[in-house]
């Protein structure tokens, strides 16, 4: 009898979940529907890549009409809240973006390579990076970084052929699980301590209940790691060079936007939820007595830097561009911080202008890998006059990632220096900040002299671009400047959607 | 029933099989036995969160390490997969050896 | 009597499993870790778990050892000798041996200090019940998405693996 009343009420809560997680519904009919599609129609590769772009589709209009809810689903399993919301939106989109990417990447589409999997794993992967930025128990949590892990190493070793993709893939597979098992011991002995695996439930009880705060700083730094490995942040970013250079550049992309705005919703909400002490209203970071903050800022210095730096003497655009993903890991770990309201306020509006930004290079560095072949910054000479039209916008994103004045890339920055600066303890953060941009200058530059002041010898051929390929890219470097001008729709939007759902 | 083994005799159990399992991962190039160490490690946590659940009476942690294993066969057959098919490529499965890439 | 199995699987676990690590010889490691799958096993029936227990012995000594064994084979060639397993310099060794002493150290710290929530074993009744239970109704989510995630890596597994 007992448990009867228990199944009607869970049945009703299930009815109501289902309701709030239409766009997640959506994404899996998608994944299933793509892999479908691919085995009916053999013939028309592309197929799948279609079926993904529709659901996209559908998934946002889901996304962008639901009512602004904040509430848990199934057993406060997940949150849909504003927070959730305005991460899911930039995955899908970049997810989408780089769909319609792949469709003119000519090295995805050799001959007799089968396209079926690839854009339905895409589907799955933006699946579990939606439940990763809404997840709200540690199981969820655990249960959506794997599935995102899953598809990414497939992903990453899709062109199988090429010996430096399958290397890549099993370099992250390994790296990948190490960490992936790290952080559940970590999520282990979090159990064993507060005896619940909900965050709420941990968050409360840590407010109530008196805790040896190095137990509790073992399990947490290996949580973080976990996390950490996924968004790169130095020392767990040795992957990050290798698979980026590895992979295909459409997955680079994706990995670099997508996966990366997903681990960030966690990282927030697991400190946020599970350690900031939101239900007294008091201090933030009041629950762990620990210098949380200062941990949070030396990693920063350290991801920032090292970016940079080793940046400088890259000769290979992708792998340069994976080193500059790895710095702007850095910047927005300075917008966490200091963990109010601006500061992931800040976070969310340096993603938003990231995700145009970072495609928009990738897809320049797409397009000329189509014609030459090469993605070494030696062959980029000349290209300013070779292929005018997408040199510009190219860069328009080289400004914008370095963060100057009329592109979105500094109101970005400018954000997240604001947010900082609020708090006199870390200007001198900020200051590091600024040193590093200065010192990302000089790589940019480099790209950007190759391409322009490079003397030509050759005869002066000239590339020939598809007009969709155009149009996508000045669909990327129209909103980079865009936003650099009118800002304050996404200032609005993003102040908006801090809010965490809090039980 | 069970009152001399305290809980900690387990959890250090699971610390020492941790623990080997990372010796594993960090000084074996091979990388089918640095997937062994991988389920080593996951072992460790598994047997950490069935004491957790079993002296806490709360069957939290049992669920969490039926997912843990559902994981580990998927990992484990992602991850040999990719092992095939470098082996193809290359004819080596040590780690060392699949080496293009530098700084 | 529940003292000495437990100090039997302890002993049976950390061997098999310092085996596994250290052995030379892929196919001793590979069989060494049949050992410690079944010694967890059996730790886990001391602890009253007794669906992990099975669920254990199908699962990873069923599929992922069996997977695990398959893949040793198809990547060594068998005419060839050479089922060796290489170990490492001495740059790795030594990074490793700071990382596994600080890991320990840190493990043992906590576990010597903490005061954990709760001391009290209490016996379930069944647990298969309770965790059925469960799984249909709190982790109903988890559950599904565990489904997806395996069709995920089916997919994933099969197109990698496959030659062309």
């Amino acid at each position: 009898m007992f448990e009867q009343d228990i199944i009607n009420k869970f049945v009703t809560n299930v009815g109501e979940s289902i309701q709030l997680m239409q766009p997640e519904v959506a994404l899996l009919i998608t994944f299933v529907l793509a892999l479908v599609f691919d085995l009916i129609f053999k013939k028309t590769r592309s197929i799948a890549g279609y079926v993904a772009i529709l659901g996209f589709i559908v998934t946002g209009f889901l996304l962008c009409t639901a009512d602004s809810a904040n509430a848990g689903g199934f057993a406060q399993m997940v949150a849909i809240d504003p927070f959730s919301n305005f991460f899911k939106l930039i995955i899908l989109l970049a997810s989408l973006i780089v769909v319609v990417m792949s469709l003119f990447s000519k090295e995805l589409y050799t001959e007799s390579r089968t396209l079926g999997e690839y854009y339905s794993l895409i589907a799955g992967m933006t699946l579990a990076m939606f439940l990763l930025s809404s997840s709200n128990n540690l199981i969820m949590m655990y249960l959506s970084i794997e599935m995102m892990s899953l598809s990414s190493y497939v992903l990453a070793g899709y062109t199988k052929e090429i010996k430096r993709a399958s290397e890549a893939s099993l370099k992250y597979v390994i790296y990948g699980a190490i960490s992936s098992g790290i952080m559940i011991y970590g999520i282990s002995l979090i159990f064993g301590l507060t005896g619940t695996l909900n965050l709420y439930e941990i968050n409360s009880f840590l407010a109530n209940a008196d805790i040896n705060l190095w137990a509790l700083l073992v399990p947490t730094l290996m949580i973080i790691a976990g996390i950490g490995y996924k968004i790169s942040i130095v020392p767990f970013h040795f992957w990050t060079p290798d698979v980026y250079e590895g992979a295909p550049v459409t997955i680079t992309a994706l990995l670099s936007v997508a996966s990366k705005a997903a681990g960030f919703a966690m990282l927030i909400r697991f400190i946020k939820v599970g350690f900031v002490d939101s239900m007294f209203g008091g201090d933030f970071w009041a629950v762990l007595h620990l210098d949380w903050q200062h941990i949070i800022a030396l990693l920063s210095v350290l991801t920032m830097t090292l970016g940079n730096l080793v940046a400088l003497w890259q000769t290979n655009v992708k792998r340069l561009l994976a080193y500059s993903s790895i710095a702007h890991a850095g910047y927005m770990l300075m917008g966490l911080t200091v963990m109010n309201d601006a500061g992931v306020a800040a976070v969310l509006i340096y993603f938003f202008v990231y995700l145009f930004m970072n495609l928009g290079a990738f897809f320049f560095v797409l397009l000329i890998a189509n014609k030459t072949g090469s993605e070494d910054i030696e062959d980029y000479q000349g290209l300013g006059y070779k292929a005018p039209a997408i040199s510009v916008c190219m860069v328009i994103f080289l400004v914008s990632l370095t963060g100057l004045p009329p592109t979105a890339g500094f109101i970005g920055k400018l954000y997240i220096f604001t947010a900082l600066l609020q708090n006199p303890d870390f200007i001198w953060l900020a200051v590091v900040g600024v040193i590093n941009s200065v010192i990302s200058l000089a790589f940019y530059v480099k790209v950007f002299r190759n391409m322009y002041l490079r003397k030509v010898d050759e005869a002066k051929e000239t590339f020939k671009f598809s007009i969709p390929s155009i149009v996508l890219m000045f669909a990327l470097a129209i909103p980079t400047l865009l936003f650099g001008i009118y800002f304050s729709p996404i200032v609005n939007w993003a102040e908006q959607s801090v809010g965490i759902f809090l039980r | 029933m069970l009152e001399t083994i305290q809980m900690e005799y387990y959890l250090i159990l699971s610390a020492v099989l941790f623990t080997i399992g990372t010796i594993g991962v960090l000084t074996r190039r091979n990388a089918i036995i640095i997937f062994m160490s991988l389920e080593l490690m996951l072992n460790a946590v598994n047997l950490s969160l069935v004491a957790f659940s079993s002296y806490y009476g709360d069957s939290a942690g049992q669920i969490f390490v039926f997912f843990i294993m559902a994981l580990a066969a998927a990992e484990a057959a992602v991850g040999l997969a990719i092992i095939l098919s470098l082996f193809r490529l290359k004819k080596t499965v040590y780690v060392d050896e699949v080496n293009i890439f530098k700084w | 009597m529940e003292d000495l199995l437990f100090y039997l699987f302890a002993f049976v676990v950390i061997g098999s499993a310092s085996v596994v690590v250290l052995s030379k010889n892929i196919m001793y490691s590979a069989f060494s870790l049949l050992f410690t799958f079944f010694g967890v096993a059996g730790l886990y029936v001391l602890l009253f778990a007794d669906f992990v227990a099975l669920t254990q012995i199908m699962v990873y000594i069923g599929g992922i050892l069996v997977l695990i064994i398959f893949g040793v084979l198809l990547t060594t060639k068998i005419t060839g000798v050479d089922i060796k397993s290489g170990t490492t310099g001495k740059v790795q060794l030594i990074t490793a041996s700071v990382v596994v002493v600080i890991i320990a150290i840190s493990l043992i710290l906590l576990f010597t200090n903490v005061e954990w929530v709760n001391q009290e074993f209490v016996q379930p009744n069944t647990t298969i019940d309770s965790i059925g239970f469960a799984f249909m109704t709190k982790y109903l989510l988890p559950f599904e998405i565990a489904a997806v995630l395996l069709l995920i890596a089916l997919v994933g597994a099969t197109l990698i693996a496959r030659r062309k």
